[in-house]
């Protein structure tokens, strides 16, 4: 799972403008100190986010390469994954990446795998988003009880060990994929739920809720059309945060065999070629690119995360 | 007091609960319990079966079973292992100090250095070392432990022939040891060091740009002095917390790097556990190192609120 440093609330410490003695005089070194924050401010930040969308849109050209390389693996190809060639190739003009122990062309094994890969991956996040954003929510909104229960919940969540808890529960159950997602989906949502929980604190107060509560609409009703949208942009960048975790949390069980062996992963990818003798025997095509695949599909992910995530804390401090 | 009684209260509630997962499992998973409770591949003849039956329990009531296992819990009894013959808190216990072994040393270098780093990237952002440097750790931060672990023993111990191949020691003197240590912990360190590099970055980047900082400058004070005695302890505070949980995560990763480096420890132990289906050592593992990260967050908590005067004063 991806840290945060959204997750605990910043420090703020603001210099006393008490020292000044008469009141208009305060007043006005108040604002000259803010004028001027603002205005360093404000340049930095552009340069920052100017330069962070150029990350971002790197980051952006990798994920829809790599959703598309997913989408059409059947056309991009070169071989069908499961047909049997020489074993142990060595990459070349044939078999681009090289073939595995069962002579199976790694290249097309890759671009099958995107598939399995970024399901889980999606699949997790979308079900962890969905339940943080709930949580958070109602935390948020309510307040009093609900918040200290489902908080309570929420730090409960957060101490326990994910990986090993998935360990376990997978063992006993047949391989699956689906049953990795709903896992990880189920343990993965706590630090949506706290973001969530502090941007509804704040939006629950503004006029436009009261006024919605003023004209007596229901609070489920208030929730969704007006609090929610305001909150979706502190829960995109960590929907993709999430999806970054999840991948990287599949490679990691895949690789200890728990994945469906009959589908292929690049983390299966990579434990057929440590159980199988691939490492062993220094076969290092077999198993590099898959690693590569995940660490770049993962930085491209977080690239556009944290892009995402930077802007919105600009955004605020300009407000 | 009341905040103490309740962080403290958050804390049971969580062990019970984890506690009580482990119980469910066994009991709730498709198959027969006495086998989700010996392990798969022990063999036994049919009077045995119903020996061991009414020796573990499964002939009673739910609730019974549930009391006995808390009575087994209290008294260190996590089981017996069939498959390795003696009882599971023992193999644990042999194994755990090789574990952490492994991941404490890790953890206090990656926080250390992740910190000191972080704070200076944060800090001279613009400049192209740092640039390079935090490029450098996220790709770090992006990529799975043991695949680290892989490039890193292929490289280092296949094509070089520096360090040994797999294990703790070959003759346990404390060289030998250190030796056998230095590529894992060397891997595991650059893990928790990324995580921390990159909050403690973000952190020191937000804190720059408030009003103290710039006043700081305005007295005259020397870019390190503003840095390291206003920035830093502010700044430093998410880390604290974040430390704790990284916790679980690096005791997480630690087992996938015994895994690659074929050392004896926690997470080959999960491994061969996992391949034979020896349910009891995964129960019992899972157990062990929920209470290690339940009691490091707790100690976090502690020292949080001894250091930052606000939490003190509530």
């Amino acid at each position: 799972m991806i840290p945060d440093a959204t997750l605990c609330a910043s420090p703020e410490i603001m210099p006393e403008a008490a020292e000044c003695p008469d009141e208009n005089k305060r007043q006005c070194c108040k604002r000259e100190y803010s004028r001027t924050e603002r205005i360093s401010m404000s340049l930095c930040s552009a340069r920052e986010v100017l330069r962070m969308q150029k990350m971002s849109l790197v980051g952006l050209l990798l994920f829809l390469s790599f959703v598309l390389m997913a989408v059409f693996s059947e056309e991009l190809a070169p071989f069908d994954p499961w047909m049997r060639f020489e074993p142990y190739l060595l990459p070349g003009s044939e078999h681009l990446l090289g073939t595995n122990d069962m002579g199976n062309d790694i290249l097309s094994e890759l671009i099958y795998s995107t598939r399995i890969s970024l399901f889980v991956g999606f699949a997790a996040a979308l079900m962890a988003t969905l339940i943080g954003t709930i949580v958070g929510l109602l935390a948020g909104y309510y307040k009093g009880m609900t918040d200290e229960i489902l908080m309570g919940i929420t730090d409960i969540f957060l101490m326990i060990p994910q990986i090993p808890l998935i360990i376990v529960i997978a063992s006993f159950l047949r391989p699956s994929f689906w049953i990795v997602a709903l896992l990880m989906g189920a343990l993965w949502w706590t630090s949506t739920a706290r973001v969530v929980r502090s941007r509804t604190l704040q939006v629950r107060e503004m006029g436009f809720v009261q006024a919605s509560r003023a004209l007596g609409f229901s609070d489920l009703h208030i929730i969704f059309t007006d609090v929610l949208p305001n909150t979706c942009h502190v829960i995109a960048p960590k929907f993709l945060l999430s999806i970054a975790s999840a991948m990287i949390a599949e490679a990691s069980i895949s690789f200890l065999g728990l994945g469906d062996p009959t589908m292929k992963s690049w983390g299966t990818m990579i434990n057929f070629a440590f159980t199988r003798g691939g490492f062993i025997n220094g076969y290092w095509w077999w198993y590099l690119t898959p690693g590569l695949c995940i660490t770049l599909f993962v930085l491209c992910v977080v690239l556009m995360g944290f892009a995402w995530e930077e802007q919105e804390r600009t955004n605020q401090r300009l407000e | 007091m009341s905040l103490t009684a309740k962080r403290a209260s958050r804390y049971i509630i969580a062990l019970v609960i984890i506690f009580t997962l482990n119980f469910v499992i066994p009991r709730a998973m498709p198959g027969d319990p006495l086998t989700n409770l010996l392990g798969e591949d022990v063999i036994l003849t049919d009077s045995s079966v119903i020996e061991l039956r009414s020796e573990m329990g499964l002939d009673r009531p739910l609730f019974e079973q549930y009391l006995d296992y808390w009575h087994g819990i209290l008294h260190l009894d996590l089981g017996y292992s069939f498959h390795r013959h003696s009882p599971v808190a023992e193999i644990i216990f042999a194994r755990m100090k090789w574990t952490l072994l492994l991941a404490v040393p890790s953890l206090l270098t990656g926080g250390i250095l992740g910190t000191i780093l972080g704070a200076l990237a944060g800090w001279r952002s613009a400049n192209s070392c740092q640039k390079a440097s935090t490029a450098f750790f996220l790709a770090i931060y992006c990529t799975p432990p043991y695949f680290l672990c892989l490039l890193a023993l292929y490289l280092f111990s296949f094509k070089l022939d520096i360090f040994p191949l797999k294990g703790f020691y070959d003759t346990g003197s404390a060289a030998d040891i250190a030796l056998h240590l230095f590529l894992p912990v060397l891997v595991m360190t650059l893990f928790s060091l990324s995580r921390n590099y990159m909050i403690m970055r973000g952190s020191v980047l937000q804190e720059k740009s408030s009003l103290y900082a710039a006043f700081a400058r305005a007295k005259g004070l020397y870019d390190a002095e503003i840095l390291f005695r206003h920035v830093f302890k502010n700044a430093l505070l998410p880390i604290i917390t974040l430390l704790a949980m990284d916790f679980g995560f690096i005791l997480s990763g630690a087992l996938f790097v015994e895994i690659v480096f074929s050392m004896n420890g926690m997470g080959n132990l999960i491994y061969d556990a996992l391949l034979s289906r020896d349910y009891p050592v995964l129960q019992g593992s899972f157990l062990i190192i929920t209470l290690m990260v339940v009691s490091a967050n707790l100690l976090a908590d502690i020292l949080y609120s001894r250091l930052d005067p606000r939490v003190r004063w509530h």
